[in-house]
């Protein structure tokens, strides 16, 4: 009898899968939807083909603005039939189709008659409809229910109308502004739903004011709270209130820790969770803070419910990239994560007991993850990949064992993503770990023999390049190379020829033969392999010694970035003068920074085109300063600095600077935007007090002459300054202007205007001002190009920090250079780093600096500073910028 | 009205049950949703707020269910009054008959729906409202000015109301239970 039990249930399994719409058609339904216009309307039909509707709407098919607004205009006729079941379908549908069908207003009326309906299921919908499909103007008139449906009795209409003074915010930040009063009495209700509404649509309403969120939670943290949910909310914007009081008071004591450790003792788990996962993310946690989160992420671990383990889990991960040995006490736990069925967890257990784990455990750990690999996607490999590279590096000695890992899981089948983390990885424990560099590399050259990815080829073909010469026997790798030449695509072959190329350049013994496979290389049937290998035949042509600059050729690196040559390139017409690689600007561009406004500042209404930025790039700012008369003798722009904020976000009128250096001036650029609407400003001038900052005199102020709402218009001081030194100072700003009142209706604006100030922060020019991030891809290269006598070595004493990458950072900002290499990064827990930055001063001189950083003691940490530069003065002035900073 | 004869008008409606669908336009500010109100509950009030969009009511009188699309005068919502009036069996037109200076606009928007081909040879019903104040037209007047001569390709029919006052009411709702049998 059980057999044929079992079958049906899984015949039901397969029907639960299988979509009652699945295949249904577009035209189709939109034929169906006739229904709604029918005179006696079939309530139950008329839902089936909403429900049809919205199923479309969710799988991303898009009607266009005509369908949707036939449809929308048919279910309006819906509203006279009085079925509740049918009417909840025309509430869901209007919302879909409220952005893109037109005219959408329609319905307006109709839904504040249901809103002040007695059916609660009415009221409830129709509030959040309505919220969606109104306008500001509209949104006065409906003000009045909106703030009596917050504090309604009944939990589900104060919810809607809370989410839905979420929604408006963003667009009528003023209007909701106004409901503080109804949304904190809603914050005590007694229903946990419209608490945790309540809740966030208040924190919303305060989220730019600092100290109403700190007021906000403090009194909140003393108990009132019953909702889990809104409790975990709480524990949120708690922690961002000990992110921003920054420092531990004199005590040590932590403001709130409290109150998120009584958390962890919550009956809800969510709500246990969200505190843990609060402490583990304090900045600077303590292990005395750790320890009770610990515990209880401890005890999810052995917890039956899948999610509670996959959270601790992950979170333990976390931690232990800082405070692995907080994390040790699990490891036991853990281990018998390892083969849970769930292959997340799996995975980040494994990771997790990577990175506690100690230099006697490896081994052991390495025959489990051997067993598991093959059973879990390639996204979690990665992840195991990356958990292994860092072990490595950890414990240098057992690269052995790790490397062989590393080549047995590169055989193995895998997609590119996962083939392309364990290449980067080897690249890295090779150039890292001395020892392993003869065995990594033949495991690279066995792995493209066989491999199907032309990125990875290139890659590890170009890596063959500049470390195999450098082996003892460099001649067992020309084989693996020359076998390319025979079986692989055009792409592949080319960078094979370059290769070979580079062996021959730099192993003279190898220099003949190389000369006969390049030879052979010329009949290829592709032209770029041949003119690859035309093009070193004759630069390495000649028996006589190579000459520097063809193992500059072969060897140098590009130091434009890519992006910028490419512009350039295309810019350039042909004539006479020819392409003049040295003209390419050289400043890596940074994106342009994305305008992270508060989402209330966002221009409401969203009539016409959005109102024009000021712009971001370089580029632009040079054409714009070009084009003003008066800086046109200034030269060409040195360097324009990302802008500044001079003002809070959300006040009356934003402004912004941007600092152009030039040789013997600087300009600021001021962007200004005035955030009201009633108001027009007329001579807008920005007075600069530089009494600190003596060395610089103002020679120009260019006024604004008038500045209407919404537009953003720019002011330009220019002040001189001496040549070529980086001169730093400290400006203070008032911005003066004649305010007129402006009819908001009319956009007229009155006759008569007041003078008025308004004070701005402070603006200050610093040394990192007066040099250019410009990448080098190999320091060491470029470091042993430059003449050593220029090198200015000194230690410093950086004094007490929160840790190396702080400092490190710390040095960073003060030079405004460009990391290389990836080492601005801070392996966690280390006790000494190496930082290498590159960057180009003032007056064109390429500078690279070398930075050892060591923790001596508890906190102190040491700073050992080289630098290398064109210019001996130079090298001095960036000692002399450290010194000061 | 006792309980019997609720019972039996129940009961008849049972049996001879019918149904018409109204769309009601016309200029804001001319007294629609007054109208539906007193045609409904025989309530009035002073106090009225414009209709954004549209009201959909549903009124039993007799034996007739009549629905009426109750919609908006602001121009914003002139564009879709001609979706609305689509199939249905008649078309009401409130005319404020005490604002003369309006009365041109109101003519060639009725003018402008009525050319619509979807709407051909649906009856129209104008009414001339708010004729308890002083200076409102009179039908002649109001007959002339809105140039209701010249629509000749349907049924036509002309009456001066006053919502405040429920003067002529009567007559309309009986004009319009005529037109649901004569339709169905």
């Amino acid at each position: 009898m059980a057999q044929p039990l079992i079958k049906k249930d899984d015949d039901r399994d397969d029907e639960d899968n299988y979509s009652p719409f699945l295949g249904i058609e577009k035209g189709a339904v939109l034929q169906e939807a006739r229904v709604f216009n029918d005179p006696q309307l079939d309530a139950r039909r008329c839902s089936q083909v909403i429900t049809k509707l919205l199923y479309l709407l969710n799988q991303g098919e898009t009607f266009t603005k005509v369908e949707a607004t036939e449809v929308f205009f048919s279910v309006t006729k819906l509203f006279q039939s009085r079925d509740l079941g049918l009417r909840r379908m025309v509430y869901l549908i209007i919302k879909e189709l409220s952005p893109s069908a037109d005219e959408v207003i329609i319905v307006t009326s109709s839904l504040m008659k249901d809103m002040n309906s007695k059916t609660d299921m009415y009221r409830a919908n129709a509030i959040r409809v309505l919220c969606r499909i109104t306008d500001g103007t509209l949104l006065t008139q409906i003000e009045r229910y909106l703030k009596q449906a917050i504090v309604d009795k009944n939990p589900v209409v104060a919810s809607a109308a809370l989410v839905s003074g979420i929604h408006l915010l963003q667009t009528n930040p003023e209007i909701v502004k106004r409901w503080s009063n109804e949304v904190q009495e809603a914050v005590q209700s007694r229903a946990a739903l419209v608490q945790f509404h309540a809740l966030a649509l208040l924190h919303q309403i305060r989220q730019n004011d600092r100290l109403a969120v700190s007021k906000l939670v403090t009194s909140l943290t003393r108990g009132s709270v019953r909702s889990p949910l809104a409790q975990c909310l709480l524990i949120r914007y708690t922690s961002q209130v000990i992110r921003e009081s920054g420092n531990i008071t004199q005590s040590g004591e932590r403001p709130f820790y409290d109150f998120l450790e009584s958390c962890l003792r919550h009956k809800s788990e969510m709500v246990i969770f969200e505190a843990a996962k609060a402490i583990t993310d304090l900045n600077g946690v303590t292990s005395r803070e750790l320890t009770p989160a610990i515990t209880v992420l401890q005890l999810f671990l052995s917890s039956s419910k899948p999610v509670l383990r996959f959270a601790a889990v992950r979170t333990l991960n976390k931690v232990a990239m800082t405070h692995p040995m907080a994390v040790t006490n699990c490891n036991i736990d853990m281990e018998s994560l390892i083969s849970d069925q769930n292959r997340s967890i799996a995975t980040l257990a494994i990771t997790t007991l990577l990175k506690t784990g100690n230099e006697s455990s490896v081994d052991r750990l390495m025959k489990q993850i051997t067993n598991f690999m093959s059973d879990i996607a390639d996204e979690f490999k990665i992840v195991v990949v990356e958990a292994i590279r860092s072990l490595c590096l950890k414990f240098p000695l057992k690269y052995r064992s790790l490397m062989n890992f590393l080549s047995n899981i590169l055989r193995e089948e895998g997609g590119f993503d996962y083939k392309k983390a364990i290449v980067d990885s080897i690249v890295i424990l090779i150039r890292d770990i001395p020892d392993a560099k003869e065995s990594g590399l033949l495991h690279l050259c066995e792995f493209i023999e066989d491999c199907e990815f032309t990125y990875l080829s290139t890659q590890i073909l170009h890596f063959l390049g500049i470390e195999g010469p450098k082996t003892l026997d460099p001649s067992k790798y020309i084989r693996y190379i020359y076998n390319r030449v025979h079986l692989e695509n055009a792409t592949v072959r080319a960078s094979a020829v370059s290769t070979l190329a580079k062996f021959g350049a730099s192993v003279d013994g190898l220099k003949p033969r190389i000369f006969v496979l390049l030879r052979r290389c010329l009949f290829d049937s592709d032209d770029e392999v041949r003119d690859r290998a035309t093009l070193y035949l004759n630069t390495l042509g000649g028996d006589t010694e190579i000459d520097n600059d063809a193992k500059d050729f072969l060897f140098g690196s590009l130091d434009i970035p890519l992006v910028n040559l490419e512009t350039s390139l295309k810019k350039y017409e042909p004539s006479e003068e020819a392409f003049d690689i040295n003209l390419v600007p050289k400043e890596v561009k940074s994106q342009p920074l994305a305008e992270k406004k508060a989402p209330g500042k966002k221009p409401t209404g969203g009539l016409g085109a959005p109102p024009s930025g000021p712009p971001s790039t370089v580029d632009s700012y040079e054409k714009q300063l070009l084009s003003i008369p008066e800086f046109a003798n200034f030269g060409k722009p040195f360097k324009s600095s990302a802008p500044v904020e001079l003002t809070e976000a959300e006040t009356e009128y934003a402004v912004n600077v941007v600092k152009h250096i030039f040789d013997t001036h600087v300009v600021f650029q001021y962007n200004c935007t005035n955030t009201i609407p009633e108001q027009l400003l007329e001579d807008v001038i920005v007075v600069v007090d530089a009494s600190e900052a003596e060395e610089f005199s103002q020679v120009i102020s260019k006024p604004l002459r008038s500045l209407p709402y919404d537009s953003p218009g720019q002011i330009f001081v220019a002040f001189e300054k001496p040549e070529g030194l980086p001169t730093s100072g400290k400006f203070s700003n008032i911005l003066r202007f004649i305010v007129k009142e402006v009819d908001p209706t009319s956009g007229e604006a009155e006759d008569d205007g007041v003078e008025d100030e308004y004070q701005l922060e402070d603006l200050e020019v610093v040394a990192a001002d007066y040099i250019l991030k410009v990448g080098v891809s190999n320091f060491r290269n470029a470091w042993e190009s430059m003449d050593p006598d220029s090198e200015r070595v000194d230690e410093y004493g950086l004094g007490p920090r929160e840790g190396l990458s702080e400092a490190v950072n710390t040095v960073i900002t003060l030079l405004g250079m460009q990391p290389c290499e990836g080492t601005e990064v801070v392996p966690p827990n280390s006790r000494s780093h190496t930082c290498l930055l590159s960057g180009v001063f003032i007056g064109g001189v390429k500078v690279l600096v070398r930075l050892s950083f060591g923790l001596d003691g508890a906190k102190d940490v040491a700073m050992k500073l080289a630098v290398r530069s064109d210019d001996v003065t130079v090298s001095d002035a960036i000692h002399e910028i450290v010194a000061s900073g | 009205m006792g309980l019997w004869e609720a019972f039996l008008n129940w009961l008849r409606s049972l049996f001879f049950k019918q149904e018409m669908e109204l769309s009601l336009i016309g200029l804001q500010n001319a007294g629609k949703t007054s109208l539906v109100n007193v045609v409904a509950t025989g309530g009035y009030s002073e106090d009225m707020i414009p209709t954004v969009g549209f009201n959909m009511r549903k009124v039993t009188k007799g034996n007739v269910t009549i629905k009426l699309w109750d919609l908006g005068g602001q121009p914003r919502f002139r564009s879709m009054w001609e979706r609305y009036c689509r199939a249905v069996s008649a078309i009401v037109y409130v005319v404020d008959a005490a604002d003369p200076d309006n009365l041109s606009i109101s003519r060639s928007e009725l003018h402008d729906l009525l050319s619509k081909p979807s709407l051909s040879g649906i009856p129209l019903l104008v009414l001339g409202n708010k004729i308890d104040k002083a200076g409102a037209l009179s039908k002649q007047a109001l007959t002339d000015q809105m140039d209701l001569k010249s629509i000749t390709d349907r049924e036509v029919c002309c009456f001066m109301i006053s919502c405040k006052n429920s003067t002529n009411i009567d007559s309309v709702i009986d004009w319009l239970v005529k037109h649901s049998k004569s339709k169905s």
